[in-house]
């Protein structure tokens, strides 16, 4: 009896597992109690601010729900979301890698005709082309919040030692110098968490990689040896200014100790200014466009675009999806989500007045601007972990010339291999 | 009369052929029909999504030439070795302390096996805080080198992983041991008493002997879970610095999903697969034999 018991509650307990599971699956596809959409935001920061702006925009649609889904690895989730083909109806997501990919599989609506694509920033436009498959001159995806990568500075320290912002390289490395005879922490890296060590290396390489690299690279014409040997030198002089645990140091541990002022100077984007803020409201920080060239002509903001609206195809719902769009682009709501984000607007108009980050904000309003030169490299390629292999070597004591002729052979050769249409 | 007793015999209730049934049908479409489509993948180059083609054993035998699976390999034995080997040698100290007569045996026990409650991605984020933040502090304050960095930022990351596997891992060892230590007979001790065994000499002869049975399976065991390593890593570092802490399954996830090469890291599943499978059926055969032996 007490078997059969046990064996009837086991089988029972998985049927019902297997239908509830059934049931939560099919339950997207029913549009009986109004309309239901699913916003999915590959950055988790900016879940709030987005629901903010989903719940203003059902004070004009009622019967409308929008769904806010923004997981973890989120890149990753949406691809495997793609294999099964279970895409949401919106999508928010940088203008990387991974947009390309959905991109280049055809699951998104071309929304190039659309009214609000003139009131766009030519540059952040390029820029999504540049990453459609074939360059295809196409809005599949609408610019709409950027981003700027740079030298984040502590104002009051900078004040203290009488630091003018440097222009150069040179005086870069002057500054460094000062601030490390002052005794004070010149550099703040957090290279535990690998994709902090693409900063440096991105505002370096698009300072200094030759204009076409990236699409020569990629057609085959041109090696990263060869080409990548100053970048590499650079990236590893910096090395010299960081503090002893570079490579223990966690990007939120990190952001804690810059706040409290145990580092002058940290290399990273607008998107951690609000952590500095949230850790220590009196912090007075700033950015400037990191000097990797002795030209100053050639000293660019790094800035791409951090977040894209784009309508998958497909969607049930696609009119209410375009609505919704149009909806976020309006300047009034644009102007909410980047002073919510401290980030910058794709949209014409709209400005950051955030005085944390009004150092870079005359360049991008000039224009001068370079994407992230990781936006383009195939996703398959993980150059955070060849640049954190670079800096392993590196507390190990390799010799410089030796450490770089290897990444950069390294570099190639992982290229290679992810490479592949 | 003889026609009828046969028929009288298959006394066996149906409603275990339907739950039997239920059951394996259950089973396998969601766990054989799943693999076997992972295999069929192996064989074509689909990235996840989109169109594919058979590639016949091109995945396979560029495995062979692959850098990355190489390293990740070689990382993921060294540490399946150097694990299993120390969770089952503490393991076995720890239940022969707690199967002595010592006082508050039973709340012990509850201590040691809490950690197996935990599921491994809390224990690595714990850990990542303690390695992070409170070794480093402790070895400033006295002054070894050593310690004063973020052990999991260095080339030794792999002690960092294997300790916290050894943490978590312990519990369960421990608990098979000690079953298995209770079904040995206390006749065989007052034995080994009057012929002066004692010590580690009664432990070598008669305790370890007799403990084959529980030796066997948490070999096995260990070994199977520590070649498929994937949580820990994933919870403190990710697979660095570098590449240094990829271990199989952090790769096939990591390059499947991330990268683009699913058909490529089904392959790879479908080879770490077979490797476990080999390496599991090799120890049996061996500690079984000696089972016999001992037997």
């Amino acid at each position: 009896m007490n078997k059969k018991l046990i064996c009837t509650l086991m089988a029972g307990t998985l049927l019902v597992g297997t239908v509830t599971g059934c049931g939560s699956s099919s339950e997207g596809d029913s549009s009986a109690k109004g309309t239901e959409l699913e916003l999915f935001s590959s950055k988790a920061e900016n879940k709030d601010i987005l629901q903010k702006l989903v719940d203003k925009f059902n004070e004009t649609h009622e019967d409308v729900t929008i769904k806010i889904t923004a997981p973890a690895d989120a890149g990753t989730v949406l691809k495997t979301r793609m294999a099964k083909n279970d895409m949401p109806d919106i999508v928010a997501m940088g203008g990387d890698n991974n947009y390309t990919e959905v991109e280049s599989a055809g699951m998104l609506v071309d929304l190039s005709n659309e009214n609000y694509i003139s009131n766009i920033q030519e540059s952040y436009l390029q820029m999504v082309y540049d990453v459609n498959k074939d360059k295809e001159e196409k809005v599949y995806g609408v610019p709409y919040a950027t981003n700027a990568s740079g030298v984040i500075y502590n104002v009051d320290k900078f004040k203290e030692y009488g630091i003018e912002i440097p222009k150069t390289w040179d005086e870069f490395i002057d500054v460094l110098e000062k601030l490390q005879d002052a005794g004070e922490q010149p550099l703040l890296m957090t290279y535990k968490d690998a994709w902090t060590s693409n900063c440096p290396w991105n505002s370096i390489a698009s300072d200094l990689a030759p204009e076409s690299f990236n699409d020569d690279r990629k057609a085959g014409k041109t090696t990263f040896v060869g080409t990548h040997e100053e970048i590499s030198e650079k990236y590893l002089k910096l090395l010299d200014y960081a503090q002893d645990d570079f490579m223990g140091l966690t990007y939120d541990d990190g952001n804690k100790a810059f706040s409290n002022g145990e580092a002058a100077m940290i290399i990273n984007g607008n998107w951690a200014v609000n952590q500095y803020k949230n850790a220590n409201t009196d912090i007075n920080v700033d950015m400037f466009a990191f000097p990797a060239s002795n030209d100053e002509s050639q000293n660019y903001v790094t800035s791409g675009v951090d977040v894209l609206l784009g309508v998958c195809k497909d969607s049930a719902n696609e009119e209410v999806a375009k609505e919704f769009v149009s909806f976020m682009l309006e300047p009034e709501n644009a102007k909410m989500y980047i002073d919510d984000q401290f980030a910058f607007s794709a949209v014409k108009g709209v400005e950051q007045e955030n005085e944390t980050v009004a150092g870079v904000k005359e360049d991008i309003a000039a224009g001068k601007v370079a994407n992230f030169p990781d936006h383009y490299y195939p996703s398959g390629f993980d150059m955070s972990a060849l640049l954190t292999e670079m800096c392993l070597n590196y507390t190990n004591g390799m010799d410089n010339e030796e450490n770089i002729n290897q990444f950069l052979a390294q570099c190639d050769e992982k290229y290679d291999i992810a490479n592949v249409d | 009369m003889k026609n009828k007793a046969p028929r009288k015999k298959p006394a066996v209730n149906r409603v275990y052929y339907i739950y039997v049934g239920i059951l394996a049908v259950l089973f396998f479409t969601f766990h054989t029909i799943p693999f076997l489509k992972g295999v069929l993948y192996s064989f074509t180059d689909w990235r996840g999504y989109g169109e594919w083609n058979f590639v016949g054993l091109r995945n396979y035998i560029h495995m062979f030439s692959d850098v990355d699976t190489g390293n990740a390999y070689l990382f993921t034995f060294k540490f399946a070795v150097i694990t299993t080997i120390l969770v089952n040698v503490i393991s076995l100290i720890l239940a022969c302390a707690l199967n002595a007569k010592i006082k508050f045996k039973n709340t012990i026990k509850a201590f040691y096996f809490l950690p197996y409650m935990l599921g491994s991605l809390i224990v690595g984020f714990i850990f990542n805080y303690i390695f992070a933040n409170l070794i480093p502090q402790l070895g400033k304050g006295i002054g070894i080198k050593a310690l004063s960095v973020n052990i999991l930022g260095t080339n030794h990351a792999i002690w960092g992983i294997v300790a916290v596997s050894l943490w978590i891992g312990c519990a369960f060892n421990t608990l098979i041991y000690i079953a298995g230590l209770q079904s040995i007979d206390t006749d065989v001790y007052e034995a080994a008493d009057l012929d002066g065994a004692t010590g580690f000499k009664r432990f070598s002869k008669i305790t370890f002997p007799l403990l084959a049975p529980s030796f066997t399976i948490n070999m096995v065991l260990s070994a199977k879970g520590y070649l498929m390593v994937y949580d820990q890593i994933m919870a403190m570092t990710e697979g660095g610095p570098g590449t240094s802490t990829t271990s199989i399954a952090v790769l096939i996830y990591k390059k499947g999903f991330g990268g683009g090469q699913f058909a490529y890291q089904s392959a790879n599943a479908v080879m770490l697969f077979v490797v476990v499978v080999l390496i599991s059926v090799f120890q049996l055969r061996i500690l079984e034999k000696r089972e016999e032996k001992l037997g």
